[in-house]
């Protein structure tokens, strides 16, 4: 169960945010997450933050939704923060231990480049909850459109975005179950030297590899059963159609992306 | 089959021939009319399958003339992929694990998955995903996530799905193979609706009794039709269904026992029949002398007192911390105490979500209680260290366990476990020949996991848990999705193991297995509804209470209930067939004495 990621986890509801198109989504989420990487002032921190919340809430999204979401990646921002809090020096000594320092640019560091992660995460967690994996497929495959034309299989990538995102938790209980398998077997994982343990994993990849693959086959059967044939003559059930909402939603993250980037050069 | 109604399917003289020379299809000739429900019939690994994609265009034989919708695929072998093309559009498909038939992650727009890759228009894709979706009970579930379904639930947006598409003929593969008692009916409730609406159904089970429902029933055996023709008459052939690896539906069973006992009830498959039969024989028999009476309840489990436990749980609860919905906890397990003595079977049954599998976790050691105590073979789980004690001496089989074997060979599969143990190499070879012997493997060490049949994955993985040579044996499902053979056989060799002196713990759909154990523990919505000995649990008072936990009665007992609201002065309340067969053959015999 600890395995459980929380992709595709589409929450369904009909807020302003679930309406819009899911190619604006996806362009709208990607342009922020990159963005972010413009905040390095708590101006612009804050701002991030609170264009962020302001999502969350036109989107209707319940907060621990959003937390869940964004909570296995509060482990990672941990030893980042650290990282930086040790090793960024600059400014004022604030501590000096034996090697340790903290200095006041550390702090800085430590609170700005993790906390404009969070942005960045909670501008996916927005796409993903709101937008059917079907939808979100839909986007893909707009975007690698130019693929296809130059030859290249980009409704099929789009594809297998898509089935991954389904298969992920199906997947991730696959292997919980075959961990627990072999534990009860007297399989050491997690135990005794390196050596030992990448020797243990093998077995545990392996069987994990056969149900992938028997996954895979009865996959095919479905879709060959559903009569799947890539995109050509395939119809869609809510074709993709840009609105004024779409437009607006485009301008106001534009312009958003733009005052975080001018705060920066303002301060 | 009525002059003059079209056909859907026409095969003539066809084979298919698997990679490895194995010859799934044997000279099939075969007609499906418009309008039928036909029922194909098979052990496992007799060509099923193989003939359900064949019938919906999925596979082409390599000989043989094939007709579908009448379009001609094949001709002599030679394949003609354009009319296989126009033909597949107007054919629906259905098989066992629903899991991998599902695309997406929101129901709705996983049965339009299909009308969109037929290309029909949005306005009609709308309309089709709220009517299949009406018809196979779903409609409020239109926006859930497929995975957090239960298994019937999944099994009927897979069919939605396919219903979608407006075939003519609809093949369902096993659709109920990994259901629980619930699940199933709600298939089969379906199923009964499409024939109303004209649709053409194969129905492929490893179910009798659901095979009772059809027009016409076929009989596989290694690639070729053993026997065809309505329920009843491919039933009365008794013996070879048997040599077929298969048995009647428990009707026949039980008329072929009751004339074997001298009773004159005609051999029939239809339950009415045969019940109306029997009353008729035993009236006049005198009044009601002790009813409820029980037979042969042997005076077992007396010295229950000084056996040392086997498992003892005392109040335990649980949540799953990590819920990905409500990211608060949910309840799997409320309050739940449990005492197995050493050397019982203990049947745990309950509906899908009731915690079955939860508390065999627990048993096993690999989650612990939020409060209360697991104490397994005198080990309290709790404590990290004494959990190492545990290693080998508690074996866990769990669902399909053949999706898990992983080596190269059968043997080094087996040994994996011992291996670990660390156990000298010729005690792990002594242990893996003993494990082989009892699944019935031995021979088979050289092969390669992957290349047995079904029946013998579930055992070579078994065996693998019994090379441990456990103490305490936890299954959970032991019997899902085999042939009533591998029932059999799996129900012998648990039998066989618990003669040895191990304890045994298995979850199970199946009443009419449960009521085989010593005791019975019956969950319901993470609560313990009944916990005792088979028949204590299984009687006319507690029949609404199981209904309700989405639970039956066993077969034996709903006949002998039934039998005895006709006027059958039944003496006992038999919970196995043989018992109940005898019963009636004392309440009719003494209606012929007076």
């Amino acid at each position: 169960m600890a395995l459980r990621l929380t992709l595709g986890q589409y929450y369904p509801g009909g807020s302003l945010v679930h309406r819009l198109d899911p190619r604006t989504k996806l362009a709208c989420s990607l342009a922020c997450t990159l963005a972010v990487f413009f905040i390095g002032t708590p101006p612009q921190l804050a701002f991030g933050l609170a264009g962020a919340l302001a999502a969350t809430a036109l989107a209707q999204l319940p907060a621990r939704k959003v937390i869940a979401s964004i909570r296995p990646l509060v482990a990672v921002l941990l030893v980042l923060s650290l990282f930086n809090l040790l090793f960024v020096r600059g400014g004022e000594t604030l501590l000096s231990w034996r090697f340790l320092t903290v200095t006041t640019a550390g702090v800085h560091a430590a609170l700005i480049f993790s906390m404009r992660l969070v942005v960045a995460v909670m501008a996916m967690a927005i796409l993903l909850l709101t937008t059917t994996p079907m939808q979100l497929t839909d986007a893909f495959d707009a975007f690698l459109e130019p693929l296809a034309r130059l030859g290249l299989p980009g409704h099929e990538l789009a594809m297998v975005f898509s089935l991954m995102l389904r298969f992920i938790p199906t997947l991730a209980d696959e292997t919980q179950a075959i961990l627990d398998a072999q534990s009860m077997r007297g399989a050491a994982l997690g135990e005794g030297s390196p050596a030992r343990r990448l020797r243990s994993v093998v077995p545990v990849l392996v069987a994990l590899l056969a149900s992938s693959i028997h996954h895979a086959e009865g996959l095919s059967r479905a879709l060959d059963a559903r009569c799947y044939a890539g995109g050509a003559g395939r119809s869609h059930w809510h074709p993709l159609r840009m609105t004024g909402r779409d437009w607006l939603a485009l301008a106001v993250v534009a312009s958003w992306i733009f005052a975080l980037i001018l705060l920066g050069h303002a301060l | 089959m009525p002059m003059g109604t079209p056909l859907v399917a026409e095969l003539s003289h066809v084979s298919l021939v698997y990679e490895g020379d194995v010859r799934a299809l044997d000279d099939v000739s075969l007609t499906v009319a418009e309008g039928e429900r036909l029922c194909i019939l098979g052990a496992n690994g007799s060509g099923k399958s193989t003939l359900a994609s064949v019938l919906c265009g999925l596979l082409a034989p390599d000989e043989g003339d094939v007709t579908l919708l009448g379009e001609r695929v094949l001709a002599g072998g030679k394949v003609d992929f354009a009319a296989y093309g126009r033909a597949r559009r107007r054919l629906g498909l259905v098989f066992q694990n629903p899991d991998d038939q599902i695309v997406t992650s929101v129901v709705e727009e996983d049965v339009a998955f299909g009308p969109e890759n037929l290309g029909v228009t949005p306005q009609e894709i709308g309309q089709r995903v709220e009517q299949e979706l009406r018809r196979t009970a779903m409609g409020e579930f239109a926006k859930a996530d497929p995975t957090r379904l239960s298994g019937g639930q999944k099994q009927r947006v897979a069919i939605a799905g396919a219903l979608a598409m407006h075939p003519r003929v609809l093949v369902l593969d096993e659709p109920g193979a990994l259901l629980d008692v619930r699940g199933r009916r709600s298939v089969m409730r379906v199923m009964a609706r499409l024939k109303e609406s004209g649709t053409t159904v194969v129905h492929i089970t490893h179910f009798m009794e659901e095979a009772l429902a059809a027009d016409r029933v076929i009989v596989m055996r290694a690639g070729r039709v053993a026997l065809s023709g309505t329920p009843a008459e491919v039933f009365s052939h008794s013996g070879e269904l048997r040599s077929l690896g298969l048995h009647e539906p428990f009707a026949a069973r039980l008329a072929g026992r009751l004339q074997e006992l001298g009773l004159g009830v005609p051999w029939t498959t239809d339950e009415e029949e045969l019940a109306q039969a029997i009353s008729h024989l035993a009236e006049g028999v005198g009044p009601k002398r002790g009813a409820g009476g029980r037979e042969e309840a042997p005076p077992r489990a007396a010295a229950a007192d000084e056996r040392p436990l086997a498992v003892e749980l005392r109040e335990v609860c649980y949540s799953y911390q990590e819920d990905r919905r409500s990211a608060q906890a949910r309840r799997a397990l409320e309050d739940v105490s449990l005492c197995i003595a050493a050397g019982d079977s203990l049947a745990i049954v309950g509906q899908t979500g009731s915690g079955k599998s939860t508390l065999l976790r627990l048993v096993c050691g690999l989650e612990l209680p939020d409060s209360g105590s697991v104490r397994v073979l005198g080990v309290n789980t709790a404590r990290r260290r004494e959990r190492r004690l545990l290693r080998g001496r508690v074996g866990y089989v769990m669902q399909h366990p053949e999706r898990q074997l992983f080596a190269e060979t059968v043997a080094l599969d087996v040994a994996f476990g011992p291996t670990n143990l660390g156990l000298p190499a010729d005690e792990v070879e002594r242990r893996c020949q003993r494990a082989l012997e009892l699944v019935g493997l031995l021979g088979k060490e050289g092969c390669s996991p992957f290349e047995l049949s079904g029946g013998q994955q579930r055992m070579c993985a078994i065996a693998g848990i019994l090379a441990m040579q456990p103490e305490l044996l936890v299954l959970d499902e032991p019997m899902a999705g085999l042939d009533p053979l591998g029932r059999e056989r799996v129900a012998e060799l648990l039998g066989r193991i618990k003669g040895r002196g191990c304890t045994i713990v298995q979850v199970t759909h199946s009443m009419d297995g449960a009521a085989l154990a010593d005791r019975v523990f019956v969950l319901d919505r993470t609560r313990v509804l009944a916990e005792g000995r088979p028949e204590d649990i299984f009687c006319a008072e507690n029949e609404d209470a199981l209904h309700d936990a989405g639970l039956g009665l066993p077969t034996p007992l709903a006949w002998a209930l039934a039998l005895r609201d006709r006027g059958v002065n039944l003496q006992a309340l038999p919970l196995t067939a043989e018992g109940l067969a005898r019963a009636i053959a004392r309440a009719c015999q003494a209606g012929e004495v007076r």
